[in-house]
């Protein structure tokens, strides 16, 4: 070193690697607490000794030590015996991605899902924020593209349905190719983390409602199991119970001819009937079926952040000026502004396209007609559960599914020189 | 002493790279490091073309490789004590290794010519066998369906599991949806950028069944060292098979029994 | 000039960027305790018999009661907001304007209406559930009813009285189901609910009402001039309510009051034990101006 502050540049150069490659083991990894609903459901109470962040500390630490007793870390996963979780796929899609002792590989999820659904999956993962849609948050337990009735958890065939064929139109790939064992894994994975997050939400509420400032969550069998995690569990075992009737196909129906072929014609009108008249399509996707009817509501994911960051922005409307409140607010605007994405509105699909996220089977179609879409604003135009009457009869459903498969090909629709570019053109 | 030990032991160490690189490839295909299976009809001329660069590089990359060598083991610095002569350089010299090489391009680039015609240039005159469109991380298929026209309300719409018949010509066309991306068989031994807005057509015919990989050969994004996809070839008659399958599968109106409802690629 | 290390300023500003890193910065969140974690695992596991948890014998008493009582609001409600109605506007808001009714004050009596009082565990119910169905309907573009309370198990006919289609979304329920104009669907509610639900309409962002659905049916809503009764409650058992108001600001909307002859409890709860046939008249509970948002 000759020159002066040649030394100098030099421990500078040196500090910026160090700096940029860190030192020390990687943490293992750890779930994230829910901190948006962690926050909702810890309002102050008034007369609370302790600061308010110390005791929401607190709470939010008793709940994250009873969710690592009852469901583990992400490296080594726990599945109580009630749960019905099968603990060898969960541990083949847990933990870092490796080989294990007869060499089959380990680590899936981390592999193939982490970047997007987050560790703990919660739809943040360090892609999240760039896709449009959203991943999917399992921690509320809702899943859009199923077969069951529109409030049911999905059966494992839905789950592995999406696996396989992926959500065209968004970013989540097709996994087709990989083998089933894997795919079966990650599915239970799924659920793992769904019961995960639901068990986190049922515990927040009942401290909410049940708790007071000095209690601390009951930790026995009868409380987690029998009272929390139960009511979790026999939703999803519910599941495959939970199917939707498919109604047989009229007559007047051919899904394997296109929509003007003659066989079809008097379908597609009656569904064109509907979709305009008592099936109330048009109200939101459009008389052209763009999608253009509306374009300011929110699915139930983002609802949640925009109506409790209304909340909090108003400051509650209370008038109390108390210390606690105060700190609570900052969290909570403080967990929204960095804990949870950016809301987006969610626009009717576009019909037009030929882009099916759930899927373009016509069974598919009739799913999503018959329960609407859970999660999203979607209505349903069947019953709402066994035995209750929808607006449209099942059978009549089929016609809605004709026409809606027939849109993307309308070459001479009601619309001439202003129809919008038709599937031929597009991908 | 030291300085000739040095001066020998670096002309030594240079003398490995070609010593080295000429036993890496002989021993390569022993280990199954040579170039993938080819299963394709046009695929031998590309693989000869191959060889005949990589001998003809492979020559001139021993000859100097080992004349520097030479040079480095004659004139190292601890034999000759005397002094170097300056030179303005060698006119004659530098002509002839300009020309040499100059011509040596020309002549592949002339003998290449009609191997990269029938790949690129001489397209069949047929209706596309399937369309694949690249997505990030993903590759989108649609075939043309009964009607065999692309674009009607019949095509069938698949992800990643591309199936082909053998023996027969077979024309994809080629889009992009977001981003470049490489439409890779190397087994087939085609490879064609997909770039957005275009569609380029790709054809080639495969004479064995199997099933191959599709890999994305341009960098798209995160996903692109995992962006396969599987092709399979088989005889026409089991393609026609599959297809309908397919049909069948796209037009359920019925879910099936659990376990027949998940379609794994058959 | 000679003496300052020009390159060192850009490299000092590199150190100091990648040990800040960049990036959203995310809320430290709590980690949790392995050893007591551990611990509480092993009791989860255990097949032990649940230990008789020694509470007192639940009390039960004979006879039934009735309670009623008048909320008053002692703040100034202001004036309500008009609705941002853009769709449809041939119908909606065309027989009278839209107005936020959240905070529903009448202006002479003073009476909160929209109020929900509600037992939160009873061990004994009177009558049964009965089959004739409630109505629950819209006109307008609004739902008739801000705050509904039913029965599980008791149908209720969601009916649309508007010459358009609207879509019918009770949170947390399976019911989203697109109701044409003119018609109705039965919807008979299966699950109890711990606190009030919206209801929103999708085509018609603006529409919102509540709902509650309670399996013992001891749920009363507040009238216009802020009056509630429920009668045929369990009498001689100490019986907790909660008060509940769409803009309390209270944890989880529990409405505050002060009145310390019924113990209120911070969420809004209050425990009374009645006497077989006593009606008891809580008298006017003003409820104070801070705990409703205005």
């Amino acid at each position: 070193m000759n020159t002066p502050f040649a030394m100098l540049r030099f421990t500078l150069l040196l500090a910026v690697v160090v700096t940029a490659v860190g030192c020390g083991k990687t943490p293992p990894a750890s779930f994230r607490l829910n901190m948006v609903q962690a926050t909702k459901t810890a309002a102050p109470e008034s007369g609370m000794e302790k600061p308010w962040a110390t005791w929401a500390r607190e709470r939010q630490g008793q709940v994250a030590t009873i969710l690592e007793a009852m469901y583990g870390t992400p490296d080594d996963p726990v599945a109580l015996a009630e749960t019905g979780l099968d603990l060898a796929k969960l541990k083949l899609a847990a933990g870092p991605v490796r080989s294990d002792i007869v060499g089959r590989k380990n680590g899936l999820y981390r592999e193939h899902c982490v970047h997007c659904h987050g560790i703990s999956g919660d739809g943040m993962g360090p892609t999240a924020a760039f896709l449009n849609p959203y991943p999917r948050d399992y921690r509320p337990g809702k899943f859009k593209f199923k077969g069951t009735w529109r409030d049911a958890r999905p059966g494992r065939e839905d789950l592995t349905r999406v696996l396989h064929e992926g959500i065209p139109g968004s970013s989540m790939p097709s996994f087709a190719l990989l083998p089933p064992a894997q795919v079966d894994a990650l599915v239970e994975y799924v659920r793992y983390l769904s019961m995960r997050g639901e068990t986190e939400l049922a515990l927040y509420t009942y401290a909410e409602q049940e708790l007071g400032v000095d209690d601390t969550l009951p930790t026995t069998k009868e409380f987690l199991v029998d009272e929390i995690l139960t009511p979790i569990v026999e939703k999803w075992q519910g599941a495959e119970d939970a199917r939707i009737p498919i109604a047989s196909v009229p007559g007047n129906v051919d899904f394997t001819k296109p929509g003007d072929d003659p066989a079809n014609r008097e379908s597609v009108a009656r569904g064109r009937a509907l979709f305009h008249g008592d099936g109330g399509c048009v109200k939101c996707h459009g008389v052209t079926a763009l999608g253009d009817g509306q374009a300011n509501d929110y699915d139930d994911w983002n609802k949640v952040i925009v109506e409790w960051s209304k909340e909090v922005t108003g400051g509650l409307g209370s008038t109390q000026d108390d210390a606690g409140r105060t700190a609570w607010l900052h969290a909570a605007a403080d967990v929204i502004e960095g804990d949870a994405l950016r809301p987006r509105t969610i626009p009717p699909r576009n019909l037009r396209l030929g882009l099916y996220r759930g899927g373009r089977r016509p069974v598919d179609l009739y799913r999503r007609l018959y329960t609407g879409i859970n999660g999203a604003p979607m209505p349903g135009v069947g019953p709402s559960g066994p035995g209750g009457k929808g607006s449209v009869a099942d059978a009549e459903i089929w016609h809605i599914v004709n026409y809606i498969r027939s849109l993307p090909y309308e070459f001479d629709g009601e619309l001439g020189a202003d129809r919008p570019m038709v599937a031929k053109d597009r991908f | 002493m030291g300085k000739r030990l040095a001066g020998i032991f670096w002309s030594l160490l240079f003398l490995a790279v070609p010593v080295l690189g000429v036993a890496t490839f002989a021993i390569a295909p022993a280990y199954d490091h040579w170039l993938p299976k080819d299963v394709s009809e046009h695929g031998a001329s590309i693989d000869s073309l191959f060889y005949f660069i990589l001998a003809l590089t492979g020559v001139v990359f021993v000859v100097t490789e080992v004349l520097l060598f030479w040079f480095m083991w004659k004139y190292d610095e601890a034999k000759n004590q005397g002094e170097a002569t300056y030179i303005q350089g060698s006119h004659t010299l530098e002509v002839v290794w300009t020309i040499i090489p100059a011509a040596t391009l020309l002549f592949l680039a002339i003998y290449q010519m009609n191997a990269w015609a029938d790949v690129k240039m001489r397209r069949p005159a047929m209706s596309p066998t399937v369309e694949v469109v690249a997505r990030q991380f993903e590759w989108r298929l649609r075939y043309p369906g009964r009607d065999a026209t692309l674009g009607t309300a019949d095509d069938l719409f698949l992800v990643n599991d591309l199936h082909l018949p053998i023996d027969e010509d077979v024309l994809v066309q080629l889009k992009s949806m977001d981003v470049l991306h490489s439409f890779f068989l190397p087994n087939v031994r085609i490879k064609q950028d997909a770039v957005p807005g275009m569609k380029i057509p790709v054809w080639f015919k495969a004479r064995e069944a199997g099933s191959y990989d599709i890999v994305c050969a341009e960098l798209c994004g995160w996903g692109h060292y995992k962006m396969k996809g599987r092709v399979t070839f088989e005889p026409r008659a089991q393609f026609e098979a599959w297809l309908e399958r397919k049909y069948a599968e796209q037009g359920t109106t019925q879910p099936p029994p659990e376990a027949a409802d998940v379609a794994t690629a058959q | 000039m000679t003496s300052f290390c020009r390159s060192c300023v850009p490299l000092a500003c590199l150190v100091v960027a990648t040990s800040a890193g960049c990036g959203p910065r995310r809320v430290s969140a709590p980690v949790a305790d392995a050893a007591a974690a551990l611990t509480i695992r092993e009791g989860l596991a255990s097949t032990a018999a649940a230990a008789v948890t020694g509470g007192e014998a639940a009390v039960v008493g004979t006879g039934w009661a009735s309670l009623k009582g008048r909320f008053v609001f002692a703040g100034d409600p202001g004036q309500p907001k008009p609705l941002a109605v853009d769709k449809d506007t041939e119908v909606c808001g065309k027989s009278s304007k839209l107005f936020d009714r959240s905070l529903r004050v009448d202006t002479s009596t003073k009476g909160l209406a929209d109020v929900v009082v509600f037992v939160r565990k009873s061990s004994r119910v009177k009558n049964p559930v009965p089959d004739a169905p409630q109505m629950f309907d819209q006109k307008n573009c609004e739902f008739l009813a801000p705050v509904f309370a039913a029965r599980v198990g008791q149908p209720i006919d969601v009916r649309n009285s508007d010459p358009v289609g609207h879509n019918t979304n009770i949170d947390g329920t399976s019911f989203n189901q697109l109701i044409p104009a003119g018609q109705g669907t039965t919807y008979k509610p299966d699950t109890e609910m711990g606190a009030p639900k919206a209801v929103t309409c999708n085509i018609h962002p603006w529409m919102k009402a509540y709902v509650i659905f309670r399996k013992d049916g001891y749920v009363a809503v507040s009238s216009g001039d802020g009056s509630f009764a429920i009668p045929d409650l369990p009498a001689g058992e100490p019986l907790e309510f909660q008060v509940w108001h769409a803009r309390a600001t209270g944890s989880g909307g529990g409405v505050v009051l002060e009145r310390p002859d019924l113990k209120w409890n911070p969420k809004g709860r209050f425990v009374i034990t009645l006497q077989a046939d006593e009606v008891k008249d809580l008298g006017t509970l003003e409820v104070p101006a801070g705990s409703l948002g205005t």
